[in-house]
């Protein structure tokens, strides 16, 4: 397996005060990895960094993607070049159809990429097939995005997007957040319909419960702006355990 | 004497000059009308800054230029060469330069009766009294009593100086199929003034369509323009009003709408106010009757140097009446908006029900806007709200947007058309194609 994203000692401001202190992560290609870690540990910052949101000072590190330095590359053609951040909290655009945005956004992303756009009918044969998948009716595709979604609608709605932007990087960040025990369910199933060879995967979460419907190959503990652990499944397991503080110590 | 009353006097001198070109001067209540009018404005003058609805921008570019009134054209237009009538348009009355030149329909079902001003004024005359206001009826009655007519100055100059309109008149019980267009079209001398009068008339229980679509000047001269509109909506009648006013940067519009709202009817209006120039669009609403409804929604754009203004004033005059106000305003580079909305609810008009929302969106740090609401509750059982909001394009938004591959200019594009949408997906069935394209020909425009 070859590597896919490559952070190399990253360190990030926000307002002068460092929030990211030197994280350093590998991720190879068709692997999910778990990051998890006590509030204001940095990871949504970490999340944001990735997906290119403006307001966070890279002081010094890189992020390598696919062979291309990510950094350089403006929001926009991080997403075209396979990126996709599932939001804690999805935003509401009042005036804009869920279904136009996301056929705006998809044919978007082939223009960039230089493949020919999709036409309504096609559009909306993909969006029904995916709308099934996760459960949703399709009244969904009228309503406007994430305006009066219920909590668990708007996570679903994510992943919506995500399966129909077929992503090459995603990350989820605590998508699990807010989600009843059978919504979740649908969730992880609609992420693992996603998982292949290719795509690599960076799960936020607080808790073990998503873990076991993923099964991610990696765990990482993130603990004031850094990376103090590593493991497998088994990892997540020893956290509800022992909680963080007592593997931040051991670390 | 001060530049602007000599202005106002020269305004005088020009009626009494000039009565050969004013129609209707043969008919003693037109002549009436018309001396009333110009003698109010003599008194009156351009509302200043101590006038409250002008108090923003006062008569910006009028107060202080003579804009002749009288002045004849020599531009002419070929017909063929106009865009064709919309699918969904029945009758389309085409205004060039204050005068109607053409009014194309197909054949027309009964009870629709579309013609001139100068038609009417010659052939039925008795149609018209009391549907042409005079100025004075329309004076703004203060809440300590004292009647205002500075206010309506603008419309006093019309009502003067008036030459022609459409008068729209639909029998009872008849529902138009299709809309009506009023096109005004222009290519003035500089520094000339057109008035054009229209009467709406609604018989009860008729429904009808109107778009007041006033396009930019073909040349680049100096030009004032007034429509003023009268509006009655007769009981369990319905209209659908669109104002689709744009201008070049050279041209000042000033467009006064006055309802008068019956028994169970309805009024729905959507003004979509796009200038280079300046452009003010005043609606007035007066909700006579029991369980009438007036809906007003308004969207307008700036950019360059131009100014859009709004005034809305809308009076619940009885009991169980209802209103809603939807105002949207979008400022780019240097223009300048203002919103300026009343609601008044008399005495004994319990039971109305009245809202109103304004938000602006300013897109550059030198565009500005003012906002007002006013609510002026006279009445015990009523439900009256009003917001007003201004900020700029939402960064977490844009953010996502971008985060889902759409480029920048292309997510503020969206989040801009996004802001307007909620005005014009409200627009009635047969004009929101037409609105639409209207819309599209105008940003196209703006690339």
């Amino acid at each position: 397996m070859t590597i896919a994203l490559e952070i190399k000692d990253l360190h990030v401001e926000i307002s002068d005060k460092e929030i990211l202190k030197g994280v350093s992560l590998n991720i190879e290609h068709g692997e999910m990895a778990a990051i998890m870690g006590p509030n204001g540990a940095g990871k949504s910052t970490l999340a944001s960094v990735l997906a290119g949101k403006e307001g966070y000072t890279i002081t010094s590190g890189s992020i390598k993607y696919l062979g291309k330095n990510l950094l350089d590359m403006p929001i926009d053609e991080r997403a075209a070049a396979g990126v996709f951040l599932a939001f804690q909290y999805p935003v509401e655009i009042p005036g804009v159809a869920t279904s136009a945005f996301v056929r705006t956004a998809l044919n978007a992303q082939r223009r960039h990429r230089g493949e020919s756009e999709l036409d309504g009918i096609e559009f909306l044969k993909l969006a029904r097939e995916k709308a099934k998948e996760l459960e949703m009716s399709e009244d969904f595709f009228q309503r406007e995005v994430n305006v009066g979604f219920s909590g668990g609608e708007k996570k679903r709605a994510e992943i919506f997007q995500m399966s129909m932007l077929s992503p090459t990087l995603a990350i989820l960040d605590e998508t699990d957040s807010g989600l009843d025990i059978d919504t979740l369910k649908i969730v992880a199933a609609g992420i693992n319909n996603l998982r292949s060879d290719k795509l690599c995967g960076i799960v936020i979460t607080h808790y073990q419960r998503l873990l076991e419907h993923l099964k991610p190959d990696t765990i990482h503990i993130l603990a004031d702006g850094k990376i103090v652990k590593t493991g497998d499944k088994s990892l997540a397991i020893l956290l509800e355990e022992k909680g963080y503080q007592g593997i931040i110590e051991a670390a | 004497m001060t530049n602007s009353s000599n202005i106002k006097n020269r305004y005088y001198q020009s009626y009494n000059d000039n009565q050969s070109l004013l129609p209707g001067l043969e008919l003693s209540w037109i002549k009436r009308l018309r001396d009333d009018a110009i003698t109010q404005f003599n008194q009156d003058g351009f509302p200043d800054k101590n006038v409250e609805e002008w108090n923003v921008h006062p008569c910006k570019g009028l107060s202080d230029t003579f804009y002749d009134p009288c002045q004849e054209n020599n531009y002419e237009i070929d017909v063929k060469s106009i865009e064709k009538k919309d699918s969904n348009c029945l009758i389309r009355v085409i205004f060039l330069n204050g005068k109607v030149i053409n009014i194309e329909h197909d054949t027309l079902p009964a009870g629709i009766k579309v013609n001139t001003l100068s038609f009417y004024l010659k052939n039925n005359p008795e149609f018209l009294k009391g549907k042409i206001k005079s100025a004075n009826e329309y004076s703004e009655v203060r809440l300590s009593n004292i009647i205002d007519s500075r206010p309506q100055s603008i419309v006093a100059l019309n009502t003067a100086f008036h030459e022609d309109g459409a008068i729209i008149h639909i029998d009872k019980n008849i529902e138009v199929p299709g809309f009506i267009e009023l096109l005004h079209l222009g290519e003035c001398e500089e520094n000339t003034m057109k008035h054009i009068r229209s009467v709406i008339f609604l018989d009860k229980a008729s429904k009808c369509e109107v778009l007041e679509n006033i396009k930019q000047h073909k040349n680049n001269n100096v030009v004032f323009t007034s429509n003023v509109t009268d509006v009655h909506v007769s009981e369990g009648a319905s209209l659908s009003f669109v104002r689709f006013i744009e201008g070049n940067s050279k041209n000042l519009h000033i467009n006064n709408v006055h309802v008068q709202l019956d028994k169970d009817s309805k009024f729905i209006s959507t003004s979509l106010i796009n200038s280079k120039g300046q452009a003010r669009a005043e609606t007035r609403v007066n909700l006579l009757g029991e369980n009438s409804s007036s809906k007003i929604n308004i969207l307008m754009m700036g950019t360059n140097n131009s100014l859009q203004e709004s005034l809305t004033k809308v009076k619940h005059s009885t009991k169980n009446t209802k209103s809603d106000q939807i105002i949207r305003i979008i400022l780019d580079e240097n223009s300048r908006g203002s919103f300026q909305g009343k609601i008044r609810v008399d005495v004994g008009a319990d039971g109305t029900l009245a809202n109103m929302s304004g938000k602006s969106l300013l897109l550059s740090d030198n565009a500005r806007v003012n906002s007002k609401p006013e609510l002026e509750i006279l009445a015990d059982d009523v439900r009256c709200s009003h917001g007003v909001t201004v900020g700029s394009l939402n960064a977490e938004q844009l953010f996502y947007l971008r985060s889902r591959g759409i480029p920048e200019n292309e997510a503020r594009k969206l989040l801009i058309n996004s802001f307007g949408n909620v005005i014009i997906n409200n627009i009635s069935t047969n004009l929101a194609k037409r609105a639409k394209n209207l819309m599209l020909e105008d940003s196209n425009k703006n690339d």
